[in-house]
């Protein structure tokens, strides 16, 4: 047995061709050996879940059937529709999205993960979080549109009126960037329910569990918070100095695996100038101070800013509310789960580790409940 | 520093715990320091959950709060109800423990794991599944009893009526033998979810969907068709030795950790020899004559029966339908998983593990436009 190393960190879990986070040298790989910002300005959402799904970019045709095929699987069914209404429109959004992808995925008979169910739960996702979020609101819920794609009908079931050009790229580039990330929690957790050969709409269900976790896709959300707290440039040294002074955390700073800069918070940084420039500079000046109050704290650590930190700020600049934060990384992220789900049905092996026992030396013996 | 790829985790250390303890080498299943031979036939699921819960078992008087409180935990919330009443009638119970359980977690909302919450979902398990059992055949669901205990209660919401003081004592030794196991794969995807500090609904569903999977729970189903194939003892032997020239794996045998005898094996075969004397002869013929056969092939390997084998003929005994036996685990395990969960939040790490690459070496990609 191996020493106990807490959250697996530095343990390997997994072989995986589905993507790379090389944190040493900053670098996220997808799938065919693609760096990050190579990917990020020439493919579709839609494009980088093929690959992610396939191993190659696709080509016209594949793409077009991907679209139709996605168009197609956008509406929900009638368990779904039922346990959606069955809701309170207040709900979390995050257990809405829980909910709904479990009733939309249940079944009268077990079947294995397959690329065409990966497909429909990736195409389903912006159904549920506009209708969760129109819900939300008291107003209808929007239809999807056959000829938008995935992005811009993300943001037309939110908004029931078709986005600008500009904030269906922005929204584009952010499904592309987070579409898969190594083995983080809720990777991992999908992994590990689809180890014991259960169906695809159990693993994603429980990656949406983890996601959920504000230690994990939560981050987004409390980035958004501490920028609003901060509210402005000139009040973002105050604010950090006495938040550090009453040893609060600062959101969206610190990764486990990379020792330097983000790739993906790179592309979302630049992009953050067009998307949100007044926000920007309220961020960059917070990133600023940030970093150096935290190299002060911890000269031995890097602190590098992690993609929730710009992620908040394009999210914010796309017209994205920010409750619906999680859920749309989420809406991202399930390309990359399906991906590893059906990556693993290869070589399915039950993912079951041992545990150290730290209780009572066993044997002790039971009183009856009538001697205690 | 990262350690080699174990498939599996097979051996990795991936939590310290003190809930329970699977002794693999010595035959031994120990809860809280107490071995299950010792607690399994005198008590009940309540006083074992409180045992998992809290570490210790409770006295008269906080037996008898958590009796109150279980038994104030048994009714669905509205939209729960709502979202059972619109799943369609042939839906796999699984899917719908995993959906019904989502929905009457979204009160918790990112409330921290607690003991009272861990209760509440413990205490609503039973309801859902008779729920819908009920709803399967045509009949109205039948209203929780806060004075019968927990088993009682399971097997009054089934039948409408009460069932003989034996078949419940069965039913709590069984929820008693199946509540822990050590960091089986469903309780360790409550463990991942849980390390994102996300809450415990998201928790449960993660684990019903890997207990789901036939490699764990879900596969109970398949011993009850094997021995049906097998047909009588006489044929066992002639049917097991063509079933194993065709490659046909024996159902309910082997298990990764137990080199020896699976304590509760033992105990529900002492119970089937009791409670269901036909399935009994059966299958303890199929079951020396499948052992004869695995030491025959492997005489290095140690052959176990499973506790699947013959938890079959115990539920089967009690009443149950063979496709409720996969979630009567889950309404057992409830309490492990939950108890879990609150260990993890206790002393919390995220679980994210690292992957090794085996994809391609970075390089560029092709823009669609010259993709063809």
């Amino acid at each position: 047995m191996t020493e106990f190393s807490p959250g697996l960190e530095g343990v390997v879990a997994a072989e995986t061709a589905v993507s790379e986070v090389d944190g040493a040298n900053g670098r996220l790989i997808y799938r065919g050996g693609y760096l990050i910002e190579d990917l990020s300005p020439v493919v579709s959402y839609e494009e980088a879940a093929y690959l992610l799904w396939h191993g190659e970019l696709p080509d016209r045709a594949q793409l077009d059937s991907l679209r139709k095929q996605m168009a197609a699987a956008r509406h929900l069914n009638s368990a779904a529709r039922g346990a959606l209404l069955a809701l309170d429109p207040q709900t979390e959004p995050m257990d809405v999205l829980r909910t709904v992808v479990s009733a939309q995925g249940a079944s009268k008979s077990f079947t294995k993960p397959t690329l065409e169910e990966a497909v429909a739960l990736t195409a389903i996702f912006p159904t549920i979080v506009g209708a969760a979020y129109r819900r939300r609101l008291g107003k209808e819920i929007i239809e999807p549109r056959d000829d938008l794609d995935h992005a811009a009908n993300l943001l037309w079931m939110l908004e029931g009126t078709e986005p600008a050009a500009e904030r269906v790229g922005w929204v584009g580039t952010y499904l592309v960037l987070l579409a898969d990330h190594g083995l983080n929690a809720s990777t991992f957790a999908a992994r590990v329910v689809a180890s014991t050969g259960s169906d695809l709409a159990s693993a994603i269900v429980g990656a949406i569990g983890a996601l959920k976790g504000p230690a994990h896709g939560g981050a987004t959300l409390a980035a958004r918070n501490m920028l609003d707290k901060i509210g402005s440039a000139a009040n973002a040294e105050k604010w950090l100095t006495e938040s550090h002074a009453r040893h609060e955390r600062f959101s969206g700073f610190g990764h486990r695996v990379y020792r330097t800069y983000d790739p993906r918070a790179t592309i979302l940084r630049e992009l953050a100038k067009s998307a949100a420039p007044e926000m920007h500079r309220t961020a960059a000046r917070t990133e600023e101070i940030a970093l150096t109050i935290l190299h002060e704290a911890h000269p031995e650590r890097p602190n590098a800013t992690n993609v929730d930190f710009w992620a908040s700020v394009v999210l914010t600049g796309a017209g994205v509310p920010k409750e619906m934060f999680t859920c749309v990384f989420g809406t991202s992220r399930v390309a990359g789960w399906t991906a590893h789900v059906l990556e693993a049905l290869s070589d399915l092996r039950i993912i079951r580790p041992a545990s150290r026992w730290t209780g009572p030396e066993p044997g002790r013996k039971p009183l009856q409940l009538a001697k205690r | 520093m990262t350690s080699a790829y174990v498939p599996g985790l097979e051996g990795i250390v991936a939590a310290q715990t003190a809930i329970s303890m699977v002794d693999g080498e010595n035959g031994r299943l120990v809860y809280r320091g107490y071995v299950i031979a010792d607690l399994a036939e005198q008590m009940s699921f309540e006083e074992v959950a409180y045992l998992l819960w809290h570490g210790n078992l409770p006295s008269h008087a906080e037996l008898d709060a958590l009796t109150i409180e279980l038994g104030g935990s048994r009714s669905l919330t509205p939209a729960a109800t709502a979202a059972l009443n619109a799943l369609p009638t042939d839906t796999d119970p699984m899917d719908v423990l995993r959906s019904v359980v989502s929905v009457q977690g979204v009160e918790h909302k990112l409330a921290k794991p607690t003991v009272a919450l861990a209760v509440h979902a413990t205490g609503s398990f039973p309801t859902i599944l008779a729920a819908f059992h009920r709803r399967q055949l045509g009949l109205e669901p039948v209203k929780p009893r806060a004075d019968l205990t927990h088993a009682a209660n399971y097997l009054y919401m089934l039948n409408g009526k009460e069932s003989s003081p034996e078949l419940v004592r069965a039913l709590d030794t069984y929820l008693v033998l199946l509540a822990d196991h050590g960091m089986n794969a469903s309780t360790f995807t409550a463990r991942v979810i849980a390390s994102t500090e996300s809450d415990l609904a998201s928790c449960l569903v993660g684990a019903i969907g890997a207990l789901k999977g036939p490699a764990h729970g879900g596969a109970p189903s398949a011993v009850m068709d094997q021995l049906e194939q097998i047909g009588t003892a006489e044929n066992a032997e002639r049917w097991l030795r063509a079933a194993r020239k065709e490659k046909v794996r024996f159902m309910g045998f082997g298990h990764r950790i137990y080199r020896t005898y699976d304590p509760r094996a033992r105990i529900l075969k002492d119970m089937c020899k009791r409670l269901n004397p036909k399935f009994y002869d059966l299958a303890s013929k199929v079951e020396e004559t499948a052992l004869a056969i695995l030491h025959e092939e492997h005489p290095e390997r140690p052959q176990a029966t499973n506790v699947e084998f013959y938890s079959a003929g115990v539920l089967q005994a009690i009443g149950l339908p063979t496709e409720y036996f996969p979630p009567t685990f889950a309404v057992a395990r409830a309490a492990g998983w939950t108890a879990h969960v609150l260990e993890q939040s206790a002393h919390n790490r995220i679980i994210r593990p690292q992957s090794e690459y085996v994809g391609p070496e970075p390089h560029k990609p092709v823009p669609l436009a010259e993709r063809g």
